[in-house]
């Protein structure tokens, strides 16, 4: 029998842990709200060769393997770097190198995960591209920025992942439909891309306000 | 035969040749006073007729070439802007190709890293909000981008070519170092305006795209690549960090251009998309005008060849 204050915890920390991760896919979406992963994702919908679970699936992975290393890095890490380096040098040179790291480390833990699924070879080939893009550091560097708690930063970087797919399953839908004959020429490909996801994130703007991006 | 030989060429040079073997003397048609005084010179220094008529020839083409030189420099200083003759062994399909690699290698304008590969396309949106902030990642592009590329294909000829993707980005991220301390001596605490768009540079694609190419470039070749692309870059960047601040505050370098500010939401990422989108619109609207008028003018220029 559970005592009724821990079970009030873990009630708590599933609350919250669902509240960061909806917030990540829904009014954060990285794509819409932020502009992480953008290019890659245009790239993504006009390639017919690279499925989008091909590339999303190992994103989602990596997201949530390299959250809980971002924070161990960010509050472990860092401050070590901070105390020993020379008063002249800027800590905060070494926040890419640190995070990409983390982001290496868990590319290593799904490559290896990814040898149990029977599409493996299709992971693989995505994994580079799906580890080292402004999503994965963006979500690091947010979390960190904003001091988010371990199971937040996990809660956040799992709900970026899935935020990002739901982006690029909605913005190929956009595609699809933007090669209508209507289209004039000049609009069609990248501007057209464009002017509909600013549209979408214009509809979280409105639903938000004027948010921190940065 | 021997005399049928030596009677040919008399036959081709004509009615001239027959009239001089008949008048006994030397006489040339469409030359000049001078030639001809020059040729009755020759005649009495003792001359064969032979030569006397060669050296003849070898003064007409001499006045020909000289009148035909002078024509060219006169067409020229005419019409300046007139472009050269095209190259007579070229095909069509060559000059077209040829059009082709000129315009892939145009980073700047047909090429554009942004507008039109739309590269770049996050710190574009979200953080060139104004001219300053625009500045600031035109400068942190150019110090990253061609080093990130030559350091990166440096080792990637150490390693045949294997790991690109966590070369390419620790070159950058090693790179951001210096990089990033230099900045921060330039624009001090300015730099907090980019936020974690500065970093983000490190695996930003217009950065580090080039792993995903099989193709190993050379040093030398990265370097003049990486120029062309921090160029195209800088120019995508500046052009909308100064035309949101204009639109959003009136401003540009917090001078006031306009006494209203057109549009205050220029400065979100909505109207970030938007505004790029309709930028890379009439971009590549002009873009292709520019190189369908250039196709045309390979096919008028290069016939294609007969079969």
């Amino acid at each position: 029998m559970m005592n009724p204050n821990v079970e009030l915890s873990v009630m708590e920390a599933v609350a919250q842990f669902f509240l960061y991760a909806m917030a990540a896919v829904f009014a954060e979406n990285a794509v819409l709200f932020r502009a992480l992963g953008v290019s890659r994702l245009i790239k993504l919908v006009n390639d017919p060769e690279v499925r989008t679970w091909q590339y999303c699936i190992p994103v989602i992975f990596v997201q949530l393997i390299s959250a809980p290393l971002g924070w161990f890095a960010q509050n472990w890490i860092y401050p070590f770097f901070v105390r020993v380096l020379p008063i002249w040098f800027q800590p905060a040179a070494l926040r890419p190198i640190i995070f990409v790291s983390c982001s290496l480390i868990a590319m290593g833990i799904v490559w290896c995960l990814t040898g149990f699924s029977k599409s493996k070879d299709a992971y693989r080939e995505q994994l580079p591209a799906a580890t080292f893009n402004c999503l994965v550091l963006g979500t690091l560097l947010i979390a960190a920025n904003q001091n988010y708690t371990l199971l937040q930063s996990i809660a956040f970087g799992l709900g970026s992942g899935i935020g990002y797919l739901l982006a690029v399953l909605v913005v190929d839908e956009g595609r699809r439909r933007l090669r209508s004959k209507d289209v004039p020429g000049i609009f069609r490909g990248l501007p057209s891309s464009l002017i509909y996801i600013g549209i979408l994130s214009l509809a979280i703007y409105g639903l938000l306000g004027s948010g921190n991006m940065l | 035969m021997a005399e049928n030989e030596n009677r040919k060429p008399r036959k081709k040079r004509g009615k001239a040749s027959t009239l001089k073997e008949h008048a006994g003397t030397v006489i040339i048609p469409q030359i000049s006073p001078e030639m001809l005084e020059e040729a009755r010179r020759a005649a009495a220094a003792g001359k064969t007729q032979e030569q006397i008529e060669q050296e003849a020839r070898e003064a007409a083409r001499r006045e020909e070439e000289a009148r035909r030189a002078a024509k060219a420099r006169a067409a020229a200083s005419a019409h300046p802007a007139a472009k050269p003759a095209p190259k007579r062994g070229k095909t069509r399909a060559e000059a077209q190709a040829e059009l082709a690699r000129s315009v892939h290698d145009d980073h700047l304008w047909l090429n554009n890293p942004v507008m039109v590969r739309g590269l770049g396309l996050a710190p574009v949106v979200v953080a060139a909000t104004s001219g300053q902030t625009a500045l600031m990642l035109c400068a942190a592009m150019a110090l990253l981008l061609t080093g990130t590329r030559m350091l990166a294909v440096a080792v990637c000829h150490l390693t045949h070519n294997r790991y690109r993707g966590a070369i390419y980005t620790y070159a950058a991220a090693i790179l951001y170092i210096p990089v990033y301390l230099i900045l921060y001596n330039i624009f001090g605490a300015d730099l907090a305006q980019l936020g974690i768009y500065l970093p983000l540079l490190v695996v930003e694609p217009a950065i580090i795209k080039r792993m995903e190419s099989d193709e190993l470039e050379t040093v030398g070749d990265a370097f003049r690549r990486g120029i062309n692309n921090t160029l195209g870059l800088c120019l995508s960047v500046f052009l909308v960090g100064c035309l949101r601040e204009v639109l959003a505050k009136g401003t540009v370098f917090d001078h006031t251009v306009l006494n209203v500010a057109p549009l205050p939401l220029a400065d979100q990422p909505a109207a970030g998309f938007i505004l790029v989108g309709l930028i890379a619109a009439v971009w590549t609207a002009i873009g292709n005008a520019y190189v369908r008028y250039k196709l045309e003018e390979v096919r008028h220029l290069y016939d294609e060849p007969k079969r």
